[in-house]
């Protein structure tokens, strides 16, 4: 653990202010000529005012939790890397596909074709992009057992995943643990984020208490997703992150952002403080930490399949849920169930919202493929 | 809902063991053979006369004979591994469940064979098949009572004297039998019989037996696990006597006195009773199932040769997808895929995916049968609408 708590670190005033802090090295470890060379390195932003040296020496020891190597974990990682965060750990189960490339800007085609899982095809990129930066991938599905492991050791935890079962995961455990995260979503042409900093802004349950039910929206993999879209959002998201290592808490987003890149809409909705009875950041009932949230799992025997379940049932209109997958794979329904089959899944959703994933035994890959298509 | 997945545990329970759940736990809780007091004596009491209630439905003349376990598989690993070492053989069929496979696979490593003999297109089993398959060092032979699959009973009487002739002892596995057909100890010169207290005996989950058979002296029975019994505490060792034997640590009380209660309400109503009402119902659901077309049935054709499990499989449908849609559009409650015993379904032709599976059970009505009969009808004849893009 860092010597500064978050709580101090982000309540300073202003990073180069009157604050005493020991410059970079004098623990004895690097001579001054390396020191040199990596304060070369980051001379532009050390020469943006906001920063300063004593900005730069800040995100040096600044250490984040990226959760998802996909297009906005990519962008953001690419960005903290090359800015001179600390420690970056990327927590990716999934390994890179073709239809990645288009806007997963780490990975290239020798990774599609070896395979390479994305958490560490992306710290191979950053390593030689930025070596003197700690970065520590991990292939795994993150979850209600893991994710505290995962966050209570760094300062800030950043979201680049694609699913709201984890995003309200992610907001139980930086409540309880007090870190602050950045949430970020992209889909289409547009993108949202908003900063949360538990005890002092909103949290993710205090603007959306429930997550969307399931198979409600389109998805990337039914609707797309541009590179712009998910570059402008990241932009934003990765600037306060910059904001958060160095406690410039007063620039800080503090509200519901959404930028539509196609459309040129920016739109800011102002967030207040935590919701008085927010079940999360005021109760403290960790839902997701502690009941797993809304899915249930299961492998089928005698078929390579697993279920699916959500609690409390979903109402979902499966012709709807056709229309959407059409573009995605081949679809057909009836008034029982709809069946899809794409890149060697075949998925039978169910009204109630079940699906019976059929190509995995894997239940973080069903909890993935059910997010990237029916979506949660 | 209707609830067809009785082979798995039966639902509803008889309203005197739910009420018997709460006031066995609220007045006689205590630790039953470990204490004088008034209540321990109460606790000790109703186990006991679980104990003998059962040996009276199985036909076991000591009661203490009858050995309380957690389940069914608890009395199959107990009977398995309390009785074979290196060197044994054992005869089984490819009928089992994976609660007799995985034990007897778990002991090879420890010089135990296994020779699985096979079933007919119906799930039965040969005796001859049998009987060729014994070897001079066969100590076991083990079958299940009825199929949980088919629900295929197995001829066990004729099983019992090939392997008495070759001077081997008989464990039935009666987790589909027990309460639902007649299952006297004697009459069916089982040696060991397993039972679950859950299924037909309509009992709470977390209770099962195992009843030993005069043939079974418990020095050559093991127990496996040793611990308090309430007795002969002086002694570093565990006692010879049975139930004693086998029980060590605190008995799940409340569910033993719950199972008590269950066993009174099948005793009351007579297992042919049952047997008739769970044996009209099979017929009807087969006889229904039967007449949809794209529906197979996997059934032994007579009646008295099935209990209430019911495997099919429709035409276009993977039994999951059939499953799930039969419990979400119709609460209709079964089970699907390979039912923990794939050489089962492979002898039955049911293929990689398993069957879907209905198991009525002794509340249910023939009412609720047609409904399921119906609800297979539809799905069978559903088509998908195909969507393509525009």
């Amino acid at each position: 653990m860092p010597e500064v708590s978050w709580r101090n670190r982000y309540r300073t005033p202003k990073p180069n202010s009157t604050i005493q802090r020991e410059p970079v090295g004098t623990d004895g470890c690097q001579p001054m000529e390396t020191q040199n060379r990596i304060m070369d390195r980051y001379a532009r932003q050390i020469r943006f005012s906001e920063i300063g040296p004593e900005g730069q020496e800040r995100l040096l020891t600044t250490r984040v939790t990226l959760i998802g190597a996909g297009a906005l974990g990519t962008h953001i990682a690419g960005t903290l890397v090359r800015a001179g965060i600390g420690f970056l750990r990327i927590i990716d189960r999934d390994v890179p596909d073709l239809s990645n490339l288009q806007r997963q800007i780490l990975f290239d085609e020798a990774d599609v074709e070896a395979q390479i899982p994305k958490a560490i095809a992306a710290a191979q990129r950053l390593s030689a992009a930025n070596s003197s930066v700690t970065i520590e991938p991990h292939v795994l599905d993150v979850n209600a057992a893991n994710i505290e492991r995962l966050v209570e050791d760094v300062d800030i935890v950043v979201d680049g995943t694609d699913n709201f079962e984890i995003r309200y995961l992610i907001n139980d455990a930086c409540v309880k643990l007090d870190k602050p995260w950045v949430y970020g979503g992209v889909i289409g042409s547009y993108g949202m984020t908003m900063t949360i900093i538990p005890g002092e802004t909103a949290c993710l349950r205090c603007v959306f208490p429930e997550p969307p039910p399931p198979g409600d929206a389109p998805t990337c993999d039914t609707a797309g997703v541009i590179g712009p879209a998910v570059a402008a959002v990241t932009a934003y998201q990765s600037a306060e992150i910059i904001k958060l290592a160095l406690g410039a808490t007063g620039l800080l987003n503090r509200a519901l952002l959404s930028i539509d890149v196609w459309q040129l809409t920016f739109d800011r909705v102002p967030l207040g403080g935590p919701v008085p009875d927010c079940r999360c950041c005021n109760r403290h009932e960790f839902d997701y930490l502690e009941r797993g949230g809304r899915t249930q799992t299961t492998e089928l025997c005698g078929r390579d399949a697993v279920q699916v379940l959500i609690h409390p049932p979903a109402r979902i209109t499966l012709s709807s849920l056709a229309e959407r997958l059409k573009a995605a794979g081949t679809v057909g329904y009836n008034q029982y169930l709809l069946r899809f089959h794409t890149e060697g899944y075949e998925f039978t959703v169910f009204p109630d919202g079940r699906a019976i994933i059929k190509g995995t035994t894997d239940p973080g890959e069903a909890r993935s493929l059910y997010a990237r298509y029916i979506g949660m | 809902m209707i609830y067809l997945d009785n082979a798995a545990t039966s639902w509803p329970k008889p309203l005197a063991v739910y009420e018997e759940l709460g006031s066995f736990l609220q007045h006689a809780g205590a630790n039953p053979g470990r204490a004088g007091h008034q209540m321990a004596a109460r606790a000790a009491w109703t186990v006991s006369e679980t104990r003998r209630k059962l040996a009276r439905l199985l036909g076991v003349d000591d009661p203490r004979r009858i050995i309380f376990t957690a389940n069914a598989t608890d009395a199959l690993n107990l009977a398995i591994k309390g009785s074979l070492s290196a060197g044994d053989h054992v005869v089984t069929t490819v009928m089992e469940h994976n609660s007799v496979r995985r034990p007897l696979r778990a002991l090879e490593r420890i010089g135990v064979m296994t020779t699985a003999v096979p079933a007919n297109a119906e799930g039965i089993v040969q005796p001859d098949s049998i009987r060729s398959a014994m070897r001079r060092n066969t100590k076991l032979v083990v079958v299940t009572h009825a199929s949980n699959v088919n629900g295929a009973i197995q001829p066990i009487a004729e099983i019992a004297e090939i392997a008495h002739a070759r001077g081997a002892f008989l464990l039935v596995d009666g987790a589909q039998a027990i309460g639902s057909i007649p299952a006297d100890m004697k009459a069916l010169d089982a040696d060991l019989l397993a039972f679950p207290g859950h299924k037909g005996l309509m009992g709470p989950p977390g209770t099962g037996g195992l009843a030993l058979g005069g043939r079974i002296d418990t020095t050559m029975l093991h127990p496996i696990r040793e611990g308090g019994t309430g007795g002969n505490s002086e002694e570093d060792v565990q006692p010879s006597e049975p139930p004693d034997r086998y029980e060590a640590g605190t008995v799940n009380t409340v569910g033993i006195a719950a199972l008590g209660a269950a066993v009174d309400f099948i005793l009351h109503n007579g297992v042919e009773a049952i047997e008739a009402h769970e044996r009209a119902l099979t017929t009807h659901l087969i006889e229904g199932l039967r007449a949809i077309d794209g529906v197979r049935v996997l059934a032994p054709e007579e009646p008295d040769q099935r209990v209430a499990v019911v495997s099919l499989i429709v035409d276009g449908w993977e039994p999951a997808d059939f499953g799930a849609a039969l419990d979400e559009a119709f609460g209709i409650a079964c089970r699907t895929g390979l039912h923990c015993a794939p050489g089962a379904c492979r002898a039955l032709g049911a293929g990689g995916q398993g069957t879907i599976r209905m198991s009525p059970g002794f509340f249910t009505t023939v009412e609720e049968i047609d409904q399921a009969i119906e609800a297979v009808r539809d799905l069978a004849n559903a088509s998908l609408t195909v969507v393509r893009e525009a």
